[in-house]
This record gives C-alpha cells, sequence and structure tokens, in this order.
C-alpha cells in the first residue's frame, strides 16, 4: 500500500445490504428499495431513528411510469422520522452518485448518519418502454441515427480487437470469467458458468458484439449507511471500511465527439482524481469493480485507469491476471454481465460487494485474499460521466 | 425584467437539421456536428451558426446492430466516420464497409418509422 494513502473523506461504511438481482422481480420498486435499506440499517445496527440523510437513487421511474417522490415515499416508509431526504438520477451511474451525495453531507458535516439506496425495477415496462427509454440516453442526433448503448460498445469492440490485434476470444474471456464469478452469489441475476465458446456462439446484438457481452435488464436494490469514521461505533461494534476517496468527471456527451473511439476521459479524469485523492496509484488496489456494461468497456475502463497500458487488459484477462485468484480480480461478484444490472442499484451494489470483500465475511469460493484496498467505476451512458470510489479496510 | 428582454432564440440544442449538415462557427470557421450553445473551438455564441454539407469522410470503425430500438430498422448498419475535424456516427447503406474506407452521405430514407423528414445514409465513394 502506499505510504501516502489517506482516509481523505473520514466516512466509513457501518452496513450493506442488497436485495437479490432478478429478471422479473415479483415486489414492487419501493419494497425493493426498503428490502436493502432494513438489510443495511439491521447490518450497521442502526436506528432508522438515527438517520438523518436519506439518498435514493433511481434512472428510470418517471420512464416507467413508477412515480415521483419516491425519496419522500422511502423516508415514510422507513420511518426515518424527519431526516433530510433526496432523489438521485445519473442514468446508468445513479448507485455511485447518490453514494458520493451521503459521503459529501457526512464529509460537511450536514449529517452524522446517513442511508443510501438504490433501486431499480426494469421489468416495470414491457421491453419495448424500457429500450426506448434507455435509447434517449444518447445524444438527439444519435437517436435520430437509431444508435443505442449497445452500438457504442459494438463500434469500440470492433476498433479495439482490429487495434490491438486481439482475438476475438478475449471479449469472451471476460464474459466468461464475470460469470463463473457470479455462481457462488447468491444475489446474482446469472448464476451459470458459462465458456468463452458459449460466448462465441451466442446471438448477435452489435457486431462484433454479442448477447453474452452485454449485461442484462434487471430488477433490484441495493443500500449503505454512512457514518463519521471512528475506530468503533457507539454501539461497539468494529469499525467498516472507510471510504478512502470519491471523485467524478463527464465526458462528452456525443460518443463520435471523442478523438479516439477507444478513449473515454470521464473514466481517466475519474480515475485520476480519486487516485490523488486516496493518495494511492493503481497498483495499489487489491479487488476492483469495473462498469463492465459491454465486455469491451472493462477492457477499455481497465487501460483508461491505468491498471493495464493500453492494448494489453485482453492479454492480462486471457492470462488470468482479473480472475478471482489473479493479481487483480476485477468484478468477483460477477460484474454487471452476470450480477445484473438495475440502473439505479448498479454503483451501490458495487460498493457492497467491495465492502464484503473487504471485511473478509464471504466464502473462500467467493473471496479475494486479504484484500485491503478496493477501487469501484461506475458509468453513466457509454462514459457520459464516470464516478469512481476508493474503500479502504 | 419581462420575458420581452430575454427573447428565445433556437439556438442550435432546438435545430433539427439534415444528417449530412455540420454546424460553422460564424466567428473562426470551427465545425462541429453535435449541437452546441457555443462553438467548441473558440467560445463564440452558436445561435446563429450556419449549417454546412458534409462531403467525402473516413471510416473509423463499424457495427451492425440486431437489436434495435423500437421504429428502427434491423439490422441498423452504423459507422463512426471523420470528416476532417467533425466525427460522426450515421446509418451507412449496407454493412459493406471497413476501417478506412471514403463515404459521403447520399440517397434519401426514413431513418426511423414514424418520422416526416427523410435523410441521406452512408454510402462507399467510388474512387475508380
Amino acid at each position: 500500500m502506499a505510504s501516502s494513502a489517506t482516509d481523505s473523506t473520514g466516512v466509513r461504511v457501518a452496513g450493506v445490504g442488497m436485495t437479490p438481482f432478478e429478471s422479473d422481480s415479483e415486489r414492487a420498486l419501493a419494497d425493493l428499495a426498503a428490502t436493502a435499506a432494513e438489510g443495511a440499517l439491521a447490518d450497521a445496527a442502526i436506528d432508522p431513528g438515527d438517520v438523518d440523510a436519506l439518498h435514493f437513487g433511481n434512472a428510470l421511474a418517471e420512464a416507467l411510469d413508477e412515480g415521483a417522490g419516491l425519496a419522500n415515499a422511502l423516508a415514510a416508509a422507513l420511518g426515518l422520522d424527519g431526516a433530510s431526504a433526496d432523489r438521485i438520477e445519473n442514468t446508468s451511474a445513479t448507485g455511485a452518485s447518490a453514494f458520493h451525495r451521503g459521503v459529501d453531507r457526512i464529509e460537511k458535516g450536514d449529517a452524522d448518519t446517513a442511508l443510501v439506496v438504490g433501486a431499480e425495477k426494469m421489468s416495470a415496462g414491457d421491453t419495448r418502454d424500457v429500450t426506448e427509454a434507455i435509447s434517449r440516453l444518447v445524444h438527439r442526433r444519435e437517436y435520430a441515427q437509431g444508435v443505442t448503448l449497445p452500438s457504442f460498445g459494438g463500434l469500440a469492440a470492433g476498433a479495439y480487437l482490429d487495434r490491438h490485434d486481439a482475438p476475438r476470444e478475449a471479449l469472451a474471456a471476460v464474459a466468461a470469467k464475470n460469470h463463473a464469478n457470479a455462481v457462488d452469489n447468491p444475489v446474482a441475476q446469472f448464476r451459470k458458468s458459462i465458456d468463452v465458446e458459449d460466448a462465441l456462439d451466442s446471438p448477435v446484438v452489435a457486431a462484433p458484439l454479442r448477447l453474452y457481452d452485454c449485461c442484462p435488464m434487471s430488477d433490484g436494490a441495493a443500500a449503505v449507511v454512512l457514518t463519521r469514521a471512528t475506530d468503533e461505533d457507539d454501539a461497539g461494534h468494529p469499525a467498516g471500511p472507510r471510504v478512502a476517496g470519491t471523485a467524478s468527471a463527464t465526458g462528452t456527451h456525443a460518443v463520435a465527439e471523442r478523438p479516439d473511439p477507444l478513449s473515454i476521459d470521464s473514466v481517466r479524469t475519474a480515475g485520476e482524481r480519486v487516485f490523488d485523492s486516496a493518495g494511492i496509484a493503481p497498483d495499489d488496489v487489491d479487488v476492483a469493480c469495473i462498469h463492465d456494461a459491454f465486455t469491451v468497456l472493462e477492457l477499455i475502463e481497465l487501460e483508461e485507469l491505468g491498471f493495464y497500458d493500453p492494448g494489453t487488459a485482453w492479454e492480462a484477462t486471457l492470462d488470468g491476471d482479473t480472475a478471482l485468484d489473479g493479481d487483480l480480480p476485477v468484478n468477483p461478484g460477477g460484474g454487471l454481465k452476470a450480477r445484473g444490472h438495475p440502473l439505479g442499484a448498479t454503483g451501490l451494489s458495487q460498493i457492497v460487494e467491495l465492502v464484503w470483500q473487504l471485511r473478509g465475511d464471504l466464502p473462500e469460493s467467493r473471496r479475494v485474499n486479504d484484500a485491503e484496498t478496493a477501487f469501484a467505476i461506475n458509468v453513466a451512458g457509454f462514459g457520459n460521466n464516470s464516478v469512481c470510489t476508493v474503500l479502504r479496510a | 425584467m419581462t420575458g420581452s428582454d430575454h427573447p428565445v432564440t433556437d439556438g442550435p440544442a432546438d435545430r433539427d437539421v439534415p444528417a449530412d449538415r455540420a454546424f460553422v462557427c460564424d466567428d473562426c470557421g470551427h465545425r462541429w456536428y453535435y449541437d452546441r450553445r457555443r462553438c467548441p473551438a473558440c467560445g463564440h455564441g452558436a445561435e446563429s451558426a450556419a449549417t454546412v454539407r458534409l462531403e467525402t469522410g473516413a471510416v473509423v470503425a463499424t457495427t451492425t446492430v440486431e437489436t434495435t430500438p423500437p421504429d428502427v430498422r434491423a439490422p441498423n448498419h452504423l459507422a463512426l466516420v471523420r470528416f476532417d475535424e467533425v466525427q460522426l456516427i450515421a446509418q451507412a447503406a449496407d454493412g459493406d464497409l471497413s476501417p478506412g474506407d471514403r463515404v459521403r452521405f447520399d440517397g434519401s430514407h426514413r431513418l426511423r418509422d414514424g418520422r416526416e423528414r427523410t435523410d441521406p445514409r452512408l454510402v462507399a465513394v467510388d474512387d475508380s
């Protein structure tokens, strides 16, 4: 670990909770959110009456006619009487942005205990409605051309394989690795092992990306309780992981405006900022959750963040470096690819996974050994906005 | 202050221009494709920016999308193309384009079902 490492925010994660991620949950959005929140409060051994700030991340409620005023309704349902409450929306980086809001509130002294919840019920709309809502995330002139997020993935994947002379198997290996990590994760949407051939044989979505290169639509919720960092909390429970740094950055809205199709400035900038804030370097990270909405994104982000040199993440993946027992375990819970991607909850589910890893309270088949420093990146759109977090045990 | 003190104008963000048109700064001449309130090169206001037809560009990357959103053709052939300082993603007429190919906009097509207007698609330039 770098000698300059800091706990710059003075905030710790006192408790975490989440629901299973599913393709079609029987629970309503509010019920998913409340279940995850109650789990986090119980894990932190904190009474709802002690929460003075609630931040609720959700991306699609209006688009799917699930109503408004979600944070206020959740505050009432949980009995957070008098707490401040607001709703956060940052498309697929909503969860991490809500987490950052909670950290900021405590860091600035506006709150002592913050509950941050992210939830999404994408099955609330039919596939056509959800596809239309997501396709609206792109620039207006991109939308007119029928461009979608998988379209960007296909363009980037083709460019990546071409420029780096990488085999198609490199993308499939990302999918196979993340599916393998999800098999023993009880909250993962796909607890099914696949091999490289399965991924290579799946239907084309946006060439060269195939079905197994793409994350699913999901229902689910995740939550964390944040408190001021002390050695021991008031109830005598051991302190949880500390938030060593948070940072975010925007990029171009129109993906085509990026000079290089393999460059995502928001990822690189947010990464530089969070490593600087936490006083660490990429080499200090023991475990990472990377926003793998498409397999190629895991490779590009690992390179943009400085974990690997440009054009080498695919070889590292094929060599097993990013596997659970590799030098840099990436997406130990299955990532967006296999754990699932309920937009508002995804960033928080990354934090939940990393807290479990840092606390070491996972079975051996799921655990990264001796993890002390953890990193997460949650990305909006195809890099319009990137949100990074560093946690330390 | 009344509303008439701040007249609402149609800036680039509100202008629906054909697919083969880029905006051009009336102060420095810089071109851009995706709507902005100001010229990305010099910062000059873009409310009155004219548009210019894009001529010949080079393909940077391609994809063919099989799973398309409502009202969009399937498969949808797309290309990332560079026209000097302007770079854009647009529909290609077919799936035969490759990186490095020279292209131009041509034809008249309804890019999404239900739209009134039509736009050109990208086609290969015949250099022979």
